[in-house]
This record gives structure tokens, C-alpha cells and sequence, in this order.
């Protein structure tokens, strides 16, 4: 394609003539970009205590089910979360740990459990519900935050099964987006950042849960030792 | 093209009736009235309520304006920047003079791909070079799937906000669009089922149409990442499930760095839907083997861009981030809803956007669609001074109308150049004031009030009342107080 090529040259030509205070060279755009005022709040004020608490309010106020243990109890509370929706076909990234995947505890039988060792998408789709770490919460808006590591699993796995538990230690707790944003000097290749389950309001403003995403969204926080 | 269709609301600025025109029509639709009353009413209280509570809003609106001056002041090495990082990082950039470049690349792409069907993220992008129709007139099926799309699409209708585009439609007309096109009789109006509806018509095509287009509300020079904010997971359906994805983005959305994010996702969803945080963020650089699309393409679109960016007041224009806050707020929004303003970019944005992504002549009433009340600056996340720019675009008409030789003895223009000659003098002034005293006296009624005006003056008094002149000026009145030696 010859034109578009044209095109580049023609666009980047245009902008460079509107914009004759450009930056000359990148240690001047390095200086001018440090310059730009940031007085917005960066980082959080409360207690690790009450940043956990606020993360906890914020997921509930999305409607997302919450519940704390410590880490030994985890793989109890797992268990008890997947017996109590009801569901039986489970995937995990395929970095999930084990100890997670438990099918007899409580005298639970019948979880069944698959791993993402790269999944047909029909498989996942076949799934009612899934369970990952995350990398991140951000209490100040509720948010969980993935970035596909192995133990949260590539994008799909959280989107198509209809349940999904999420599993976030304490300490993976920030009060403020800043904080997280800093906590990435490496950005991330991937990343979502998930709200509450999937909704809509285009219907006269009327929230309604789960439009193509999980409908369900559980949270476990795991308390640091 | 969807402006041939008979009986449309043409929202392709080229064949759109004038403002004036088009809002009349509105105006006098009580049901869309309501229901965009209805829609703006909680999107603004819920916005409300999360702005009060971001104690650091000003500071962070401050932020965000000064990122996105610097982007646009520096936007060439910017984009080269995110074309090096996005090529790197496996990904393809195209660049787009125009509107119809744009659109052929696309197709291209997509013929490369021999893709039949395409699904969609909504994206006002595409919107703006009308990619559907020229896609369908090549024979390639298109799939919204954000579900007030889908609600425009099935239903034949146009959107009439950036973020809610289908907030002029209720649940019952929701319902007869659904019933119709997707052939259940027996749904109900519960905005629950509706939705039902919708994930069941689209679950099948996100998992077997191997292509899709998107928009994007950023991208990052630093990392060639590309940012999709949603709330329905529609938009991570097109971006993990099909084999190949095109972004298609206006050449403004670039952000320098990663950080710059975390002002600009505080920023976007309190605006534009009262969340605290929208429901699905995705961010992607490149490709990644295993996770999602392995074909990636971004098509950045010009269009009218540049030459916005030349022109010293108008520049701000391309810091928007497209929250609709603007016209979530604003009062002449609020009555006429959004057809009423002939293009994809409705409200007091694309009161200013429209006619100069356009050529001015196809827009000329749009500046004056608003009351300059300032509202729009006041609630614009990125500080756009909406008025301003207003302004400017209303003096940029004026002196395009009077250099045409027919408008010399236009009764507006002999009348301004009459009040120009009165006013550049106190003596001129004053006897005008006498004169018109005098003069006004024979339409003033009892209770003080002019009713009816002749004559050219009648274009007022039409559609209101005219206070009376008082029987002195305030000048008149402080030269008695002072010799009254108060």
C-alpha cells in the first residue's frame, strides 16, 4: 500500500507545522513532560487495616461478594465459596497453586478442576466459573487489577466462565490509582482492571449485572500473616 | 450511506438541516425529551456525588490538562514514539490522511484477512469517517456489540451521545426493536431480559467471527499500549477472542507515559458515567503469543486533526477525552437531545469539534447552539473552555458571512454597523437611549413588559418578552444620587 506510506509522511509533516513550540530533541521533551504539574493526591492516608476495609466497602457497593481469611484458611474458603455457588466445572490459570484446587474438603465432592495448559475457547466457555490471583487492588475505586502472570491466566479465562473468584492478599492492597501506577516501574504487557462485575446502563440508565462478562464476582482477601 | 436513508436524523454534517431547524423538530417530541431527560438526570447525580467526594478533582483536571497540552504541543515525536513501540512490540500503525483513507485501509485489511463479518467495540471514531456503511457496501457483515449499538443498529436508529448512545430510546421501544429483529415475541421491557437478549444474539458471533474493530480512549507513546475502557466485556470479547484486531484512533488520544493513566482513568469514568472506575479496563501493547489476537493493527486517523491543531484558541479542542460530560450538563443538550446537532458529536464538544473537523460551511449554526453559560468548561475533565472556543468559531462565521457581497444590506449586518457607529461614541449613545425610550414607549404594555415587537425586531419577541426600557438610566440615576450629596 503506497498511499498510506505517503500518508505517514503527509500527517507527521501537517503536525510538525502546527506545532512549532515542539520539544527540540528528547531531553527537552524528558524536561518539559518533568515540569507538568502533579498536585493531585499520590499517595493514600489510611491504615493498612482500613485500606483493606475500603477495598472490601468499595467491591461490595459493585456488588461483588466478599470474604476474608487468613492464608491458611484459604483453601477452605475456596472451597466453601465454589460449594456455596452451586457449580461444579471450574478452570485455574496454569500457574495456580495446588493447594486451591481442593474437591474433598468439607466431604465436598464433585468439584471438578481444569488447569489453562492452553485451553480450547469451547472448553473455557464450557466452564461455570474460574479462579485467579491478581496483582493488584486499588481501593479507592474497588479495582482488581490482572496482568496475566500465571497464576491470573491469559485474558479469556476471566471472561467467559459466568463465576469468577478472585483470590487477593492483603498486602496487594493500595489505597490510591497512583499508588499502583507506581508500584509498575515495568508496565505491563497486559493488563485489565476490573470493577465489579460486568454491567450495562444503556437501558434507561437502569444498572443491569453481567452483560457479556462474569456476572458473579467473588472476592477472597487473604489477611498477611 | 446512512444519510440517503429515508426518514434518518442525518448526522453527516454535508446533508444535516441547520441547528434552528433540526432542534424544532426535537423540541416538539416529548417522548425523546423525556427519555433524555430521564438519562442525563441520573448519569448527572451519580457524577455529582463522586466529584464531591475526589477531594484532589481540581488538581487532577489541572493534571490532565497540562498532559494533554504537552501531548499536542509535542504530538509528532509522541506518535512516532507509539509507532515505534507498538511496531516493536509486534503490532502494525497505519497512518490516515483522512476519512476515506481510513475506511479503504481498513477494508484492506480486512480483505487480507478474507473476513466476511467484523465485530465491533463502539468506537465514535468510526462513527465519524461512516465505516459500517462503507463496509456493508463491500460486502463485510458488521456486528456492534456494545449493547446500545446494538439497539441503533438492529433498530435503523442514530446515536445521539458519545457515551450512552442510545439514552434517547426507552425500554419499551428497546423491546419492540428486540422483539422485531430477533424475532421474540414474547419479551418483555425489563431492561434485565433486554439484556439477556443481547448477551444470547452476540455470544455466538464473539466466538466464531475471526475479526474486529475497535476504537481507543488512549494510547501510551512510552509502551505502545492501547487503552479500551468499557462496562460491558464486549470489548474484551473483541479483543481476546478473534484472531485479528484493528484499532482504528484519532491521532490526539496519545498519552506520553504509562503513569499519565492513573490521572486520566481518575478522570474519565466519575465524568462520563458516575462510576468510581468504569467495570473493564483493557490494556494491551502489541501482540502476545497465546492471549488474544495475533494480527494487531492500529489505524491512526487524521481527518481534519492537524489543521485543528494550528489554530492557537481551537487547539484545546483536541484535548477531549470523550466523557459527555458536557453535554451531560448542558441545558441546550438537555432539551433538544442530540440529533439535533447533525453529527456523530453531539453537545457543547462537538458544537465545537463538528465544524472544524468539517469545513465550517457545513456547520455554521452549531457555535450558536448554546446559551454560553459555561457549564460545559466548569464539569470538562481536561479543562476544555468550551466557550472560548464558541466564540471564536461565531466571529470566524460572521466574517465569513459579511465578505459575501449579498450580505451588505442584510438588515443584521446594516444594523450592526449602525450600533458600531452609535456606540463608538458617549453623545451617540446617550440619544440613542432617548430615542429608544421614546421609541419603545408604543410597545411597552402596563405591566411593563414588551410583548410584540415589529418588524425585524419581532425575531425576538416571538418566542419572548422584552423588559420595558425604565424611565432612567443608571447614569441618569447616580448623577441625582450624587447631587442629592448622598
Amino acid at each position: 500500500m503506497n498511499q498510506p506510506v505517503q500518508s505517514r509522511q503527509l500527517t507527521l509533516d501537517r503536525i510538525r507545522a502546527a506545532t512549532p513550540s515542539a520539544a527540540k530533541d528528547s531531553s527537552q521533551l524528558a524536561a518539559a513532560y518533568a515540569a507538568l504539574p502533579r498536585a493531585y493526591i499520590r499517595h493514600g492516608s489510611l491504615t493498612a487495616q482500613a485500606r483493606v476495609e475500603l477495598m472490601i466497602q468499595r467491591l461490595r457497593e459493585y456488588d461483588a461478594e466478599v470474604v476474608e481469611c487468613t492464608p491458611a484458611e484459604l483453601p477452605d474458603a475456596i472451597t466453601a465459596q465454589l460449594a456455596a455457588s452451586g457449580r461444579h466445572r471450574f478452570v485455574a490459570p496454569s500457574g495456580a497453586p495446588p493447594e486451591w484446587m481442593v474437591t474433598s474438603a468439607w466431604k465436598i465432592t464433585g468439584l471438578e478442576w481444569t488447569l489453562d495448559h492452553g485451553l480450547d475457547i469451547d472448553e473455557i466457555e464450557k466452564a461455570e466459573g474460574v479462579v485467579t490471583a491478581a496483582t493488584c487492588g486499588i481501593a479507592d475505586s474497588g479495582t482488581i487489577v490482572l496482568h496475566h502472570s500465571a497464576t491470573e491466566g491469559r485474558r479469556v479465562l476471566t471472561l467467559l466462565p459466568d463465576y469468577y473468584l478472585c483470590i487477593l492478599r492483603a498486602g496487594q492492597i493500595v489505597e490510591t490509582l497512583p499508588e499502583y501506577f507506581n508500584r509498575c516501574q515495568q508496565p505491563p504487557a497486559l493488563a485489565t482492571y476490573i470493577s465489579g462485575p460486568s454491567a450495562t446502563a444503556d437501558i434507561e440508565m437502569t444498572r443491569i449485572k453481567g452483560v457479556h462478562g462474569p456476572r458473579i464476582l467473588v472476592v477472597i482477601v487473604v489477611r498477611d500473616n | 450511506m446512512s444519510h440517503a436513508t429515508p426518514g434518518h436524523v442525518s448526522l453527516d454534517p454535508k446533508f444535516a438541516p441547520t441547528f434552528p431547524q433540526a432542534a424544532l423538530i426535537m423540541l416538539r417530541n416529548p417522548q425523546l425529551r423525556k427519555n433524555v431527560a430521564h438519562a442525563i438526570d441520573v448519569i448527572q447525580a451519580k457524577r455529582g456525588k463522586l466529584v464531591v467526594e475526589k477531594t484532589d478533582w481540581q488538581e487532577l483536571r489541572s493534571a490532565a490538562s497540562e498532559i494533554r497540552f504537552h501531548v499536542l504541543d509535542n504530538l509528532g515525536a509522541y506518535l512516532e514514539q507509539f509507532e515505534a513501540r507498538c511496531t516493536a512490540a509486534g503490532g502494525h500503525v497505519h497512518w490516515a490522511a483522512d476519512a476515506a483513507e481510513a475506511r479503504q485501509i481498513i477494508l484492506d485489511l480486512l480483505r487480507e484477512e478474507n473476513a466476511t463479518e467484523v465485530i465491533k467495540i463502539k468506537t465514535m471514531t468510526s462513527a465519524e469517517i461512516q465505516l459500517n456503511p462503507f463496509l456493508q457496501a463491500a460486502g463485510v457483515s458488521v456486528y456492534e456489540t456494545d449493547l446500545a449499538e446494538i439497539i441503533l443498529q438492529l433498530g435503523d436508529e442514530d446515536p445521539s451521545h458519545i457515551v450512552v448512545p442510545a439514552l434517547h430510546i426507552n425500554r419499551s421501544q428497546v423491546r419492540e426493536i428486540f422483539a422485531r429483529t430477533m424475532g421474540l415475541k414474547n419479551l418483555s421491557d425489563d431492561p434485565k431480559e433486554l439484556t439477556n437478549a443481547a448477551r444470547t444474539y452476540l455470544r455466538q458471533k464473539f466466538l466464531t467471527v475471526p475479526t474486529a474493530i475497535s476504537g481507543a480512549n488512549f494510547l501510551v507513546a512510552e509502551t505502545g499500549t492501547v487503552a479500551v475502557v468499557e462496562s460491558e466485556g464486549n470489548g474484551r470479547m473483541c479483543l481476546t477472542l478473534p484472531r485479528t484486531m484493528i484499532s482504528l484512533v484519532g491521532i490526539e488520544k496519545v498519552l506520553p507515559r504509562f503513569q499519565d493513566l492513573e490521572v486520566m482513568l481518575q478522570l474519565l469514568a466519575r465524568s462520563a458515567t458516575g462510576e468510581r472506575m468504569n467495570p473493564y479496563t483493557s490494556l494491551w501493547s502489541g501482540v502476545t503469543p497465546g492471549d488474544g489476537p495475533q494480527r494487531f493493527h492500529v489505524v491512526l486517523l487524521d481527518n481534519g486533526r492537524s489543521s485543528i491543531l494550528a489554530k492557537t484558541k481551537e487547539r484545546q479542542t483536541l484535548k477531549c477525552i470523550r466523557c459527555a460530560a458536557c453535554m451531560n450538563t448542558c441545558p441546550v443538550y438537555r432539551q433538544t437531545g442530540g440529533h439535533a446537532y447533525g453529527s456523530v458529536y453531539p453537545g457543547p464538544i462537538g458544537a465545537i469539534l463538528t465544524p472544524q473537523l468539517m469545513q465550517m460551511k457545513h456547520a455554521q449554526t452549531l457555535p450558536y447552539a448554546s446559551s454560553l453559560c459555561g457549564a460545559c468548561y466548569e464539569v470538562c475533565p481536561v479543562k476544555i473552555n468550551i466557550p472560548e472556543v464558541l466564540l471564536e468559531l461565531r466571529s470566524q462565521v460572521v466574517n465569513q458571512e459579511r465578505k459575501q457581497a449579498g450580505r451588505f444590506f442584510d438588515p443584521m449586518y446594516l444594523g450592526l454597523r449602525v450600533a458600531n457607529l452609535i456606540f463608538a461614541t458617549a453623545w451617540g449613545f446617550h440619544a440613542a437611549q432617548r430615542m429608544g425610550r421614546i421609541g419603545s414607549r408604543f410597545f411597552t404594555r402596563k405591566d411593563g413588559w414588551i410583548h410584540a415587537l415589529p418588524s425585524i425586531g419581532g425575531k425576538w419577541t416571538q418566542t419572548r418578552d422584552l423588559r420595558g426600557l425604565p424611565k432612567q438610566t443608571f447614569h441618569q440615576w447616580w448623577a441625582e444620587r450624587a447631587k442629592g450629596g448622598k
